[in-house]
């Protein structure tokens, strides 16, 4: 209730900077008092704080979890830095210049990934990869996580909301045309995650209810048809070994049993940094990559777990704060998005490696090892960051 | 207008969504509520479950073999021990693409047809899963290093480490002491559930000769250890360990010098030598010929070995020391001690010896060998001139007057017919035959035409080389009879030998003349061999005096024995009593036999010679058995170890 009351307040303040944009459009806030320092350097301290312990968590159970390998965790840190200083460069430009970009980067995003369905590399059987000399190797497809989400809130923004049914059918546009890119690159992970990223965007950009709800219905109508016709057998598989791991113990189903036998094992303390039996004698398959949260689980216990939740919290809270803070609707829209793909992104890798879920290709975010992943994940709180530190002043 | 409508819609935007974002943090809210909820079912309520199947994954038990005791000979010489070999093993349960990577393997080390199906044997007869299996024996340092290279492509696969059984002399002793082989599915269905557990880590067994016997001495007691193993089977740490009991050490009555020179002294011949200490029993060398070298079989013989060791056709494996024959004249000191016994006969009695013998009212002839040289006989004759000139004649009225159920009876208060030996299991009874033994295994009556020729050991007769050493060696013993032994003492953890001590139950059962009696016949033996010539009478030196002239070297201690020819086949005998001795093929030819002693009072050895297809016992047999004793009894000139590579190097 009381929420509702200062919304009006807020929004009349936006829009009172937005009127006055054209008068001031350079004049950032430069108040004095504490954390003003970190302000002027485009830094949100708090949310740097959390994803510093998050990784530096992430590193502690990865030289674990790669069977004490100093070097991997080396290349893991130095990932780590070269992330901070992406997130750092990314948060010094102006929230406006993605919004104006968007529709440009949109398109050279597109361009690229048709340019991977030609020359792209192939690893573990998704032509995804573009090998560029002088450039380390990249995915096209992980941009599209943001340049989705910042095309949609930047179509939207200029539109009123709730969106319109045209409004949505542009929209799915949108979202269909990376996301069949991508599909044709033979990844699916990915493909969903550019899919959930954009359809953040239109949940919260006001999309009734009643569609949402027929939506799921059709999926939900539709997906015996998919099962029995478009399912390729090893997708299949993963959803009966999911109901059952039992059925083929040492195949399919051995990950998700080991690592159920981990993290049970774990217990409430866990068996201690180095001790995890499950983990140290490799039992655990792909330990320091999607499974990593298996060796955390049982090294760390019930308590490592909750810790590693916590941490997560804290950062989506913090993106939370800024998303329900930000000054306009491109900036809000762009911020919810990539926040809620980060919850998600963290949650299918727990459901997953617990049992709860189908077996996902995911990383465990910030944690597993995967220096693409990280530097992708950071440039999206860079985008988190220039949203926070980019704002008008607003006279009181 | 525009701009009033534009304010509005910006608040009303704001509103939605900021509904929209708290309608996802509940989402996130329940969502993780969810799944913490999930963990604390799994780590708390399911925490006993999972521990469990965790430790189930890293925990295995598994058996340690006990190190097999080790044989030694009387003088304290090595005959099998054990040495390390490294095997490729793998864990079935571990590899992932077992036939894969045995395809694989073909490429990296030698793995043949033959080693892959020997190797699914031996899979298919463990029962207990998670133990490593024997793929092949024996890797080559090449191959070791081939198989580290490839392992990551071989998961359940390791190189390990084994101690196998040895012989170090090979061929030397290889009937007597047998060998291991790899346990085979009647075996082990054969043992009881106890015995059965305590050969769970061991892969070999006692096929034959004392490894065989002694099995239950040599094998020791399974020891357990519990460790942690990575996923791919690899023992990262030991945990727990039962040590296992090693198997007793042993020593033989077997001298390995002895040994060694009855197997050169055979030389090329087939044949066997068995050699007593007539005091104890205890068998000091027992050699077949041809041999083998057992370590072909302790980890497996391939067909192509098994084929090489057939291709001569003279059945290497087959111990000719225990099996039986009919033994020639050899038995005939036997036969005269059971007249003397039963007073048919006394030393007195003399015979006419025309060079033949006639059953009453029967006109056949059986002849003397005099017959085959110039038709004439022996004449007149006594049993110690009968026993040193072998005189057939007088065996032959020797054994009608004594009737076959009395010979029969006779015969086995020496050790024949019945397997004596204490401990060789494997050997012959050989065949004594009586009138109920004819009639239960030929269901025919009792000829009296047959019993002449069991009077000289050429008829339905039949002894093992053991048996004919064993009643050498009673004679040497002045009539006592020991029981056959090869087990002398067992090897204690301080390294004092505890002498193991039989039962023997053979002299009470000996029927026995008088001491003086014995004593004749001692001495007739000694005459076979060192009675000369006598200018004066014809036919008065032993049979075995014209080899031991001819060798030119006199004996240096007392020696009695006597020479056997056994026929292989019947000659043809015309009409006119003349025999087909002409061109005979080498397997038609006699058999040579040779029993001898060391006729000292205090007898040290007897020795028993065959020699298959041989010729003449006194000329063939006599020398062999000569060259035991000098081993035995003469200051030693040669090393073990000298000896030792002549008899391996023999075959």
């Amino acid at each position: 209730m009381r929420f509702l009351r200062s919304a009006p307040t807020l929004s009349e303040d936006a829009s009172m900077a937005v009127t006055s944009r054209q008068l001031s459009s350079d004049f950032y806030r430069l108040s004095s008092g504490p954390g003003a320092i970190w302000k002027s350097f485009r830094i949100d301290v708090p949310l740097v704080f959390f994803l510093f312990c998050l990784a530096s968590f992430g590193l502690i159970v990865l030289f674990s979890a790669s069977g004490e390998n100093i070097s991997d965790v080396r290349s893991q840190a130095a990932a780590i830095v070269v992330a901070f200083v992406v997130m750092l460069v990314v948060a010094q430009m102006d929230v406006h210049f993605f919004r104006r970009g968007a529709p440009l980067m949109f398109a050279g995003g597109c361009g690229l990934m048709i340019v991977v369905l030609f020359f792209g590399a192939e690893t573990n059987g998704a032509k995804a990869w573009l090998d560029l000399p002088g450039l380390p190797r990249f995915q096209p497809a992980e941009i599209e996580k943001f340049l989705v989400p910042m095309l949609l809130a930047w179509y939207l923004s200029t539109r009123s909301l709730p969106p319109r049914f045209r409004d949505l059918l542009i929209c799915g546009v949108i979202i269909a045309l990376p996301v069949g890119l991508i599909l044709m690159q033979n990844d699916t992970g990915t493909a969903l995650m550019v899919m959930m990223s954009g359809v953040f965007v239109v949940l919260l950009a006001g999309i009734s209810w009643r569609i949402v709800i027929a939506g799921v219905a059709a999926l939900a109508m539709a997906s015996p048809a998919w099962w029995i016709f478009v399912a390729q057998p090893h997708q299949k598989n993963r959803i009966l070994t999911f109901f059952d791991p039992y059925r083929d113990p040492t195949g399919a189903g051995y990950n998700i049993i080991q690592s159920q036998i981990a993290i049970g094992s774990g217990g409430v303390q866990g068996k201690g940094w180095l001790n995890g039996a499950q983990s140290q004698l490799d039992f655990i398959p792909e330990s320091n990559t999607d499974f990593i949260l298996a060796v955390l689980a049982e090294e760390f216990g019930l308590l490592g777990v909750l810790f590693l939740i916590a941490l997560y919290v804290a950062v989506i809270g913090r993106g939370f704060f800024i998303a329900l803070t930000a000054q306009d609707t491109f900036s809000r829209l762009l911020a919810g998005s990539i926040v809620l793909t980060f919850f998600f992104y963290a949650f299918v890798n727990m459901a997953m490696v617990s049992g709860l879920m189908p077996v996902v290709g995911l990383p465990l975010p910030l944690v597993s090892k995967g220096g693409t992943s990280i530097v992708t994940l950071m440039l999206g709180f860079g985008i988190l960051m220039s949203i926070q530190t980019h704002k008008r002043v607003l006279p009181r | 207008m525009a701009e009033k409508f534009k304010l509005n819609a910006h608040e009303t935007e704001t509103l939605i969504f900021s509904r929209r974002m708290i309608v996802a943090g509940v989402f996130i809210f329940v969502l993780l509520g969810a799944l913490v909820a999930w963990m604390v079912y799994l780590q708390i309520f399911r925490y006993d479950y999972f521990a469990a199947r965790s430790d189930g994954n890293r925990l295995h038990s598994q058996y340690v073999p006990p190190n097999r005791g080790l044989i030694y000979d009387r003088n304290g010489e090595l005959m099998a021990d054990n040495r390390p070999i490294f095997n490729l093993t793998v864990v079935r349960e571990t590899a992932v693409d077992l036939n894969a990577s045995l395809e694989m393997l073909r490429s990296v080390i030698h793995l043949s047809d033959d080693d892959i199906e020997q190797y699914r044997t031996r899979q298919s007869r463990r029962a207990v899963p998670h133990t490593s299996v024997p793929v092949r024996y024996q890797l080559t340092e090449e191959e070791i290093a081939s198989v580290a290279v490839n392992q990551h492509l071989l998961p359940g696969f390791a190189v390990e480490a084994q101690l196998v059984r040895h012989y170090p002399f090979r061929e030397i002793a290889a009937h007597a002491l047998g060998y291991v082989s790899e346990i085979n599915k009647d075996e082990l269905e054969a043992m009881s559930d106890d015995e059965a557990s305590n050969y769970r880590g061991t892969n070999q067994i006692g096929k034959t000769g004392i490894e065989k016997t002694y099995e239950d001495l040599l094998h020791g007691g399974v020891g357990y250890e519990t460790v942690e193993k990575n996923n791919r089977g690899q023992v990262m740490r030991v945990l727990d360990r039962t040590d296992p009991v090693p198997g007793r050490d042993i020593v033989l009555h077997m001298d390995g010098y002895l040994q060694a020179v009855a197997e050169s002294a055979l030389g090329e011949h087939r044949g066997a030598v068995v050699a007593i200490d007539p005091a104890t029993g205890g068998v000091l060398a027992m050699v077949s010929k041809p041999g083998y070298d057992p370590n072909l079989f302790v980890t497996g013989i391939s067909r192509a070995q098994m084929s090489e060791l057939n291709k001569t056709g003279h059945t290497p494996l087959f111990n000719r020391a225990i099996a039986s024959r009919i033994p020639g004249s050899t038995i005939k000191p036997f036969i005269g001690l059971g007249g003397l016994y039963h007073g048919v006969i006394t030393p007195e009695t003399v015979i006419n010896d025309p060079g033949y013998y006639r059953l009453p009212g029967r006109s056949r002839p059986y002849y003397d060998w005099t017959w085959w040289v110039d038709k004439s006989g022996h004449g007149a004759i006594d049993l110690r001139r009968a026993i040193y000139q072998s005189c057939n004649t007088y065996f032959y009225g020797l054994a009608v007057e004594m009737g076959i159920d009395r010979i029969h009876d006779y015969l086995l208060t020496f050790g024949f017919g019945a397997n004596d030996a204490i401990d060789i299991p494997e050997a012959s009874a050989g065949i004594v035959p009586s009138t109920a033994w004819k009639q239960e295994n030929r269901g025919e009556v009792w000829y009296a035409g047959e019993t002449p020729y069991e009077g000289i050991g050429n008829g339905i007769f039949q002894a093992t080389t053991l048996q004919m050493a064993a009643a050498a060696a009673a004679i040497a013993n002045h009539g006592v009879l020991k029981q056959p032994r090869m087990l002398r003492g067992t090897i204690g953890n301080d390294g004092e030998i505890t002498d193991v001590i039989f039962e023997d139950t053979a002299a009470s059962r000996q029927l026995l003349p008088s001491p003086e009696q014995i004593a004749l016949v001692r001495s007739a033996m000694v005459e076979v061999i060192n009675k000369p010539y006598d200018s004066e009478h014809r036919r008065h030196e032993g049979s075995a005096y014209p080899t031991l002239r001819d060798s030119g070297r006199p004996l240096e201690y007392p020696m009695g024995g006597k020479s056997g020819t056994a026929q292989v086949v019947q000659f043809q005998v015309d009409s006119a009593g003349n025999r087909d001795e002409s061109e005979v093929p080498e397997e038609f030819r006699t058999h040579a036999m040779f029993i001898a002693f060391d006729a000292s009072a205090q007898s040290r050895i007897a020795v028993a010679v065959f020699v298959e297809n041989g010729g003449g016992g006194g000329s063939v047999a006599f020398p062999v058995a000569r060259a035991v004793l000098d081993a035995y009894l003469l200051p030693r000139t040669e090393t073990f170890d000298e000896v030792s590579a002549l008899g391996s190097n023999a075959q």
